[in-house]
């Protein structure tokens, strides 16, 4: 049984001739947390606000907690303000004229909450977030990671029913980007409250989310939970944004029976690969073959089924080093441990025909 | 090498001198003043004693002036800043219509003289013979003979026109720049709109609401222009007016200068009581994401309500002057109304060809605006290469005393160069006048050059003395090149100022020297229709250089 806490449906946003946002459609079950993950102009802050009251959809509905907050058929569109929403922000916007604890009572002060007891409860919600005692600092005195926990605070504080993260976590640096990312879980866990995060980072929306939004130019390239999300990427635009190979290939042949077809990549390059959702292609026609960089195994020897190559282009990167291997005119990225290859070196390529995907050549390039 | 030690000579010396004039200018009229205050005639002999302050503090009329003053400086200052601030936020911040054409509409007051428009109202609304009231018992069967021009409400309104600007001015940047995500968290987390706007987003633009509520206050209490005409007929006292007439015959330079150590003395507490109190809250309103603050959409009620406040301010401060201006400047013999059949460009021929009072004026304050705005921005150049490049421990202290001018009234410094310069060959000529209008306007165009330099960056300029260019060379054909707009800016600014300029030119004006706005107060008591003629010539002026500033700023966002 799902309880859609949050229903959106076709939603449409238009800025002059701009659509931001192109009819989307989507739910999130109370309790759960989904992602909204893309490049920036994709639409998916639009997406946020518009479920904040902070934009004006132009068409479309929206629902918390089966209330319907905006519906443009029936003219309603309820202020920010009674949403009773939580928010986060990229900026933090932490109101540098107001203390740690003036910020986080905030939302209570504003339901009516005397002073005493809001008071006592901000100071509740400082632990939780990690900043007992900071009530009576000025809060543009504290660092950028402790701003970010008085923004999270002053969400909270007033147990909504929907907490929303615009990019909440990208002005942090990496190391205590990914502290708060598990964090966050735990407390949203803890909590239970359910959430929306925007983001354009992978790992935060794979990290936070059990749900991920894959938006591209204001519409859902895909959605699903997340490992499926990222296992089988959908369109060609899901596996350029994680960052897989994408090759031109000519579809030879489906192999009856089994999920597998069979491609060639230039003139020399054929392989078994995995037919993905949506393949309409016949014998002969243009398709694209993925594969993540990541199951590109290149080594000195040969290997069953692999092929011969040069590195054509090699960059350490710490843990990892990534090569740029060509096999006759088809260049492929790889990456593994670092084995110290360098420019001109004779390779053996291999690659599984499990990992290979081949998808339907879509119109975004 | 005997070159490079000319160029670095040049480079270090240049800036200083120009910081040095700067601080001499300020200082020589400053101890003026404070000498000739302490010091007391009797017959022959001069006492240094406190006498000239116990008269002053004595006086029932300086008690009276400071009092006018205070009150005048003080109600002007709370309706521009409502005034100026819901002005802005309408522009920036809703979709008022017409916003774009307002934006400068909204500015051209600051480009007007404050004498024109104080004499423009009293053609408005003198008790008699006023236009808008002879307008309403005609046609609306109203009585507004109550209405007085000549008041001190009167003086408090033609101020409120004229320094709302100012506020408008300081708050419209911030208003624009501030992260939208601190109002939007407030409504988001249950604050309406109202409580948002006086609990976020008033406070956060409270520092520059604070800037220019004292700079309206000491600018505005200092201002003779207003006072001169709407209180002195009716013998209202205020401090610019008083300190004139104790400079008159018989004059009392000592009472003069000490009634003006007084206020510059408030002048100067109040300033850094001001920074002071800027320095302690500095509010980071920079947006991390850059998303533009939301535009709030005005139910019709508001339109109308936000028009009407646009009406009422553009057409008090622009629209009911300039008309007015024009029937007068055009009329044989202005008796309240325009009649067009007696309508005559008369006053114009009289006052442009014929009247050796007039072209004298006009030449000389064409002479004092154009010869005055270059020196200023040369001296602005220097002072800002000191101020952005100059050594860094003593920058602070010379920008707060190259400052100091920004808040000293007009009549002040004029009283100061008028001590300096009284048994000199320089009293009573243009060159003295010219002196003090450079005294007390330069840090404007200091403010504006400073602005602009401190936006390139220092490796341009370090890339072509690398490339082999001199430190002359590089000021020319890279730093001036790109501090071109401010440049402009700032001299069309000065311009602007010393075409218009009164109070410090009264006190040092002679025979053959007089400005066009000198000219106007003298010919007031004898025909409007001169003064009028001579305040669209005036306007024309002004109007010009202010089309010209929006231009260049147009092409300026364009390149």
């Amino acid at each position: 049984m799902t309880d859609r806490f949050v229903h959106i449906s076709h939603l449409t946003k238009r800025f002059g001739d701009h659509t931001a946002v192109r009819n989307v459609s989507f739910e999130v079950p109370r309790g759960s947390t989904l992602a909204l993950l893309g490049p920036s102009g994709c639409g998916k802050t639009t997406i946020l606000r518009c479920l904040a009251g902070l934009e004006t959809p132009d068409g479309g509905t929206i629902e918390i907690a089966g209330i319907p907050v905006f519906d443009s058929a029936q003219r309603i569109d309820l202020m920010p303000e009674k949403r009773e929403l939580g928010i986060v922000f990229q900026s933090y916007a932490v109101w540098p004229h107001m203390t740690v604890a003036e910020n986080v009572a905030f939302p209570l002060k504003v339901r009516g909450m005397g002073k005493a007891e809001r008071l006592e409860r901000a100071s509740r919600m400082l632990d939780i977030v990690g900043l007992k005692g900071f009530e009576h600092r000025s809060a543009t005195l504290v660092s950028g990671g402790q701003q970010q926990r008085i923004a999270l605070a002053r969400a909270l504080v007033a147990e909504p029913r929907l907490v929303l993260f615009d990019e909440a976590l990208s002005n942090l640096d990496a190391q205590l980007r990914e502290q708060m990312r598990l964090e966050l879980r735990l407390l949203q866990e803890r909590l239970g409250f359910t959430a929306i995060y925007v983001t354009h980072d992978q790992a935060e929306a794979f990290g936070l989310a059990d749900t991920v939004v894959l938006m591209n130019q204001g519409a859902i390239e895909t959605m699903g939970p997340a490992r499926d999300v990222f296992r089988r990427p959908a369109t060609p635009f899901v596996a350029r944004f994680f960052g897989l190979n994408v090759l031109e290939a000519t579809l030879l042949g489906r192999i009856e029976g089994t999920p597998y077809v069979e491609v060639a990549l230039g003139a020399h390059l054929t392989t078994r690969a995995r037919a993905g959702s949506g393949l309409v292609a016949s014998v002969g026609d243009p398709v694209l073959a993925c594969i993540r960089k990541e199951h590109v195994r290149v080594e000195q020897a040969p290997m069953p089924d692999s092929y011969a190559g040069t590195i054509e282009a090699a960059s350490f990167l710490g843990v990892a080093e990534e090569y740029i291997v060509k096999i006759d005119e088809i260049a492929i990225r790889a990456t593994r441990p670092a084995a110290g290859f360098a420019r001109g070196d004779s390779v053996h390529v291999g690659m599984s025909p499990d990992d290979w995907i081949v998808l339907q050549p879509g119109e975004t390039a | 090498m005997n070159t490079g030690a000319q160029g670095r000579f040049l480079q270090r010396a240049l800036p200083i001198a120009g910081v040095t004039i700067g601080v001499l200018l300020i200082a020589g009229p400053f101890l003026a003043t404070i000498i000739r205050s302490l010091l007391v005639w009797d017959g022959d002999s001069v006492a240094i004693e406190a006498g000239n302050f116990l008269r002053l503090f004595g006086d029932p009329r300086f008690v009276s002036a400071a009092l006018n003053t205070l009150i005048a400086g003080s109600c002007t200052t709370i309706l521009a800043l409502l005034l100026g601030f819901s002005l802005a936020w309408l522009v920036a911040r809703t979709d008022m219509p017409g916003r774009s054409w307002l934006e400068t509409a909204n500015l051209v007051p600051f480009f007007l003289s404050p004498y024109v428009g104080a004499i423009s109202w009293i053609y408005l609304l003198a008790p008699h013979g006023g236009l808008l009231p002879w307008l309403a018992r005609t046609y609306l069967g109203v009585s507004l003979e109550w209405l007085d021009i000549y008041s001190m409400g009167g003086v408090i309104f033609v101020l409120t026109l004229f320094y709302t600007p100012y506020v408008y001015l300081f708050v419209i940047g911030p208003l624009r720049q501030m992260d939208a995500a601190l109002e939007d968290a407030a409504r988001v987390h249950g604050a309406s709109f109202w409580y948002t706007l006086s609990h976020i987003t008033l406070p956060l633009v409270m520092p520059a609401l604070l800037s220019a509520g004292l700079i309206v206050f000491v600018t505005s209490a200092g201002l003779f222009d207003v006072p001169l005409a709407l209180a002195s007929p009716r013998g209202i006292r205020f401090m610019p007016t008083e300190i004139f007439s104790m400079v008159q015959y018989p004059s009392d330079l000592g009472r003069a200068a000490a009634f003006g150590i007084v206020v510059l003395t408030v002048t100067i507490v109040l300033t850094l009581l001001q920074r002071r109190f800027i320095a302690n809250r500095r509010f980071d309103t920079v947006t991390g994401k850059g998303y533009r603050p939301r535009q709030i959409r005005l139910r019709t009620g508001g339109k109308i309500a936000a028009l009407t406040l646009e009406a009422v301010y553009v057409g008090g401060g622009v629209i009911l002057p300039l008309v007015a201006l024009l029937m007068v400047s055009f009329s044989k013999l202005w008796t309240g109304r325009f009649l067009w059949r007696t309508a005559t460009t008369g006053n114009f021929e009289y006052v442009l060809t014929k009247y050796d009072l007039t072209r004298t004026a006009i030449t000389n304050s064409l002479f004092l605006a154009l010869v005055g705005a270059t020196w200023g921005v040369a001296l602005a150049v220097l002072q800002s290469y000191y101020l952005t490049r100059g050594n860094p421990k003593r920058r602070a202290l010379v920008d707060a005393l190259l400052s100091l001018p920004l808040g000293i009234p007009g009549i002040i410094l004029g009283l100061g160069f008028l001590i300096l310069a009284i048994r000199t060959p320089l009293y009573s000529t243009l060159t003295i006048i010219l002196i003090a209008y450079i005294a007390r306007f330069f840090p404007f165009a200091t403010r504006t050059v400073t602005a602009m330099f401190l936006a390139i960056n220092p490796e341009l300029e370090q890339s072509a003395r690398s490339a082999g260019a001199s430190w002359l060379q590089t000021m020319r054909l890279i730093v001036l090149p790109l501090l071109r707009p401010a440049l402009i800016a700032a001299w069309l600014m000065l311009f602007v100022i010393f075409i218009r300029e009164l109070g410090a030119t009264i006190l040092l004006y002679a025979q053959g020297t007089e400005t066009i706005s000198v000219a106007m107060v003298v010919l007031s008591e004898r025909s409007s229709g001169y003064v009028a003629a001579l305040a669209v010539v005036q306007l024309v002026m002004l109007l010009a250089a202010f089309a010209i500033m929006r231009l260049t700023r147009t092409s300026m966002s364009q390149g």
